[in-house]
């Protein structure tokens, strides 16, 4: 694990009771694992169970996972972490105790994980990104477009298949900027 | 001039007048979008005071600038405003590109950054670095004074031509999987042609 | 358009009706390139009259693909990557990075390379909130605090420098350990910099906080009320100016934090008048973290004895055929992690910066993910900003303290 986590810190304590709180609890038909440093990783069973799963464990009042940290996912084109093609992953923490939970969801192409929008409004761009960068649709997003590419960008570039140099062109760039003033000759 | 220095009036070529009025104040447009921006900001700041060759007045608005300085990483989402703002410019214009991102695509040779900033637009001086020290920064200005001083009338540069710099967006060189094909090509009278099927007419 | 054409416009129905004009909502768009210089953002505003009643923003003019970079470079080859994220405090970007791939392999790193580690990530937080503040007031128009502040960045910079060769974009870590141990000149330029630089603080607060025009300015600005600012999960000093009592040094410790003695600076409003306070403050407490740090730094090796990462010194490579072939192979071939998958976070000078990464083996990652503090601020932008008027937008924007590259990766 290293020295990365100090010596002594107290919130290793409670991390391993939340841990043990979370497999007593949570665990029914789900698989709970733990990562490189300890923390611990709850797969969720469908679409639909990742939801319902983050407002029961947000109405904890011994865990209080009341804050959202991250959603992103990656793709499992390999398929090492389970028959689904992509990941999503939630990371949620504690205000109170510290302690972090990670829940990992399997989505295949054109199914489409309910929007946390409703619990974290900070959700909504996070699912904006996983959308633009994998193509994974969130039900009920307000606003559900491309964030970091160009609006008519037509692929999703942290897939396994896009390659890493491609680019696009957009052809209605072109009589509005390039092109349509011609570069000066000589003056 | 008198011997000891003190007439007001020396004779000259209107032209070398010209050369020595506009290099001596060349007001920048910084269009710093990332690290390469924050050098900018330190070779503008007292330490390195730009200011002294004649960049005291720096220029939001590219109406009254006369100067480019592109510090920074331009993505293509970012390449037609950077263009919009190099045609607003009145000439005469000269365009530094700062640092490794302007110049070629830096360590970015990715799907959405420009491989150098003169696939849109003509560059005067290239500053190498990532990011440049601000000493540097000051030797391409000074640089930038001697290009300046060779002629009154604006080098040749090798500007991209409007098509170059559209088909410059259909690049598409990848390792990994197979090669995709842009679905167009743009024509010299600025029409975007729907090429998927037509296999001749590849970029 | 002809003579013809102009006429037409004149006659046309449209320019007689006026009551268009009297429609008060403009939409305003502060573009990508805009003289706030924070890098390539956009704001588009509805206003009505001066106030804005929305706001919508727009990222992505700088997104460099850094995340897929990380599945095609070795774990060494993206450290330079790292510091393009928050370019303002490179150091802590490259710490927070390799910490966490060391924490994948499970190394500990020794304790000169921690407690090293550790006053850096204090230097770069202090250079950070000094961009920060500098720039915010620059945009409402004390440029002197910006010439003030500046200079001791330069300071930093030369220590900085004298370190690693370069200024800005530093790539000073290696996994297990640090690319160059401190130079003889570094502790004691730093005992001068921790000495000489709470005057600047002094001189900052005396041009700053009493002074009315940037009272009237900042106060009640931009406000985000705690349970805003939990909803939108921001972290940082924004987070900490809104009254939320949360500092991953103090609450997750990681390295020694839990050793040093340092105090967490918490707001009441989460207006910029807030922030820049919580700011100032947090620079004197890192410079009293860094006091401790250089008292408390061991000597020893900044290595870690472990075959897997160790890069050999270079005086071997030259000399001994095995280290030349170890050095070779960490290089060419790159580390090899096992699979397996972490995120770490370090409080960063922004706030939370987390890096995920999930390795199926291998000397490259099989994803890379950023957690970037700037990413969630900006979406809270949006709503602190409703309510204001458009000069207020500007300063609200200096001082959330969005760094592009961290923003759009």
């Amino acid at each position: 694990m290293g020295n990365a986590i100090a010596k002594n810190a107290e919130f290793v304590q409670r991390q391993v009771l939340a841990t043990a709180r979370i497999q007593e609890k949570y665990c029914e038909g789900r698989e709970l694992t733990v990562d490189a440093v300890a923390e611990p990783i709850l797969w969720a069973r469908s679409v639909t169970d990742a939801f319902e799963l983050v407002q029961r464990l947000r109405a904890d009042d011994v865990l209080k996972l009341d804050y959202l940290t991250d959603i992103t996912a990656y793709d499992n084109v390999d398929g090492k972490d389970g028959p689904k093609r992509f990941v999503v992953i939630y990371q949620i923490f504690s205000t109170t105790t510290h302690v972090r939970l990670r829940i990992k969801l399997g989505v295949d192409l054109q199914e489409e994980p309910m929007s946390w929008t409703s619990l974290w409004d900070g959700a909504n761009w996070l699912e904006r990104e996983v959308f633009d960068m994998f193509g994974i649709k969130f039900k009920g997003h307000p606003n559900l477009r491309r964030i970091l590419m160009d609006e008519r960008f037509t692929g999703h570039p942290l897939r396994k298949e896009y390659p890493l140099k491609q680019r696009e062109q957009f052809p209605d760039n072109v009589p509005l900027h390039l092109g349509a003033h011609p570069v000066p000759s000589n003056t | 001039m008198s011997k000891d220095g003190s007439a007001m009036i020396f004779p000259s070529l209107m032209s070398e007048a010209i050369k020595w009025a506009r290099k001596n104040s060349l007001w920048p447009m910084p269009y710093g979008t990332s690290c390469c921006g924050i050098e900018l900001m330190s070779t503008l700041s007292s330490t390195y005071d730009l200011s002294r060759f004649g960049a005291e007045v720096v220029r939001f608005s590219p109406r009254q600038a006369d100067m480019l300085i592109v510090a920074g990483t331009i993505t293509t989402k970012m390449a037609p405003v950077l263009r919009s703002i190099y045609d607003q410019i009145l000439e005469p214009k000269w365009v530094i590109a700062m640092g490794a991102c302007s110049s070629s695509g830096g360590i970015f040779d990715t799907y959405s950054v420009l491989q150098g900033i003169d696939e849109i637009i003509p560059v005067d001086v290239y500053v190498p670095g990532c990011p440049p020290i601000p000493e540097g920064l000051i030797h391409s200005i000074l640089h930038l004074q001697k290009v300046i001083d060779k002629s009154l009338e604006r080098r040749p540069a090798v500007r991209p031509s409007p098509e170059d710099a559209l088909n410059a967006m259909t690049y598409s060189q990848c390792t990994h999987a197979a090669l995709v094909k842009s679905a167009y090509i743009v024509t010299k009278d600025g029409v975007a042609q729907n090429v998927s099927e037509d296999d001749s007419k590849k970029p | 358009m002809g003579k013809d054409d102009i006429n037409h416009l004149e006659i046309s129905a449209e320019k007689k009706n006026l009551s268009d004009f009297y429609n008060p909502n403009v939409l305003i768009n502060i573009g990508p390139a805009h003289p706030a210089m924070h890098g390539t953002l956009r704001v588009m505003c509805r206003l009505n009259g001066e106030t804005i009643e929305d706001a919508a923003c727009e990222i992505g003019y700088l997104h460099r693909a850094i995340e897929k970079l990380g599945e095609d470079k070795t774990y060494h080859q993206w450290i330079v990557y790292t510091d393009r994220l928050n370019y303002c405090s490179a150091l802590n970007n490259n710490i927070a990075y390799c910490m966490t791939v060391e924490n994948l392999m499970g190394i500990s790193v020794t304790e000169r390379c921690m407690w090293v580690r550790m006053m850096l990530m204090e230097l770069s937080r202090i250079i950070d909130h000094i961009i920060c503040v500098a720039i915010n007031a620059l945009d409402m128009g004390a440029m002197t605090v910006f010439w003030l502040m500046y200079h001791w960045r330069e300071e930093a910079y030369t220590m900085i420098e004298s370190l690693c060769g370069m200024r800005l974009t530093t790539t000073a870590t290696r996994v297990g350990g640090m690319a160059y141990d401190l130079p003889d000149d570094f502790i004691p330029r730093m005992k001068k910099f921790v000495k000489e630089f709470p005057s600047c603080l002094t001189e900052v607060h005396g041009l700053l906080t009493g002074n009315r025009i940037w009272i009237d300015r900042t106060k009640g600005v931009g406000k985000l009320s705690r349970e805003e600012a939990l909803k939108f999960s921001i972290t940082g000093p924004c987070l900490r100016a809104s009254g939320v009592d949360l500092d991953l040094r103090r609450d997750r410790p990681y390295y020694a934090y839990n050793e040093v003695k340092f105090d967490v600076a918490i707001g009441t409003h989460g207006d910029v008048f807030d922030r820049y306070l919580v700011r100032m403050e947090e620079m004197r407490q890192s410079v009293r973290i860094i006091e401790q740090c250089i008292d408390r730094l061991p000597g020893g090796s900044i290595w870690v004895d472990d075959p897997r990462v160790r890069i050999p010194d270079k005086i071997d490579v030259y000399t001994k055929m095995e280290v030349l072939i170890h050095h070779f192979k960490i290089f060419m071939e790159g580390i090899n992690v096992p699979p397996g998958e972490v995120y770490n976070a370090v409080e960063g000078p922004n706030g939370e910066l987390g890096f995920y990464i999930v390795s199926r083996g291998g000397p490259k990652a099989w994803r890379m993910r950023v957690k970037s503090p700037s990413f969630m601020l900006f979406q809270s932008f949006e709503h602190s900003v409703v309510g204001d008027k458009i000069p207020d937008a500007i300063a609200a924007l200096g001082s959330i303290n969005i760094i592009a590259g961290e923003l759009d990766r």
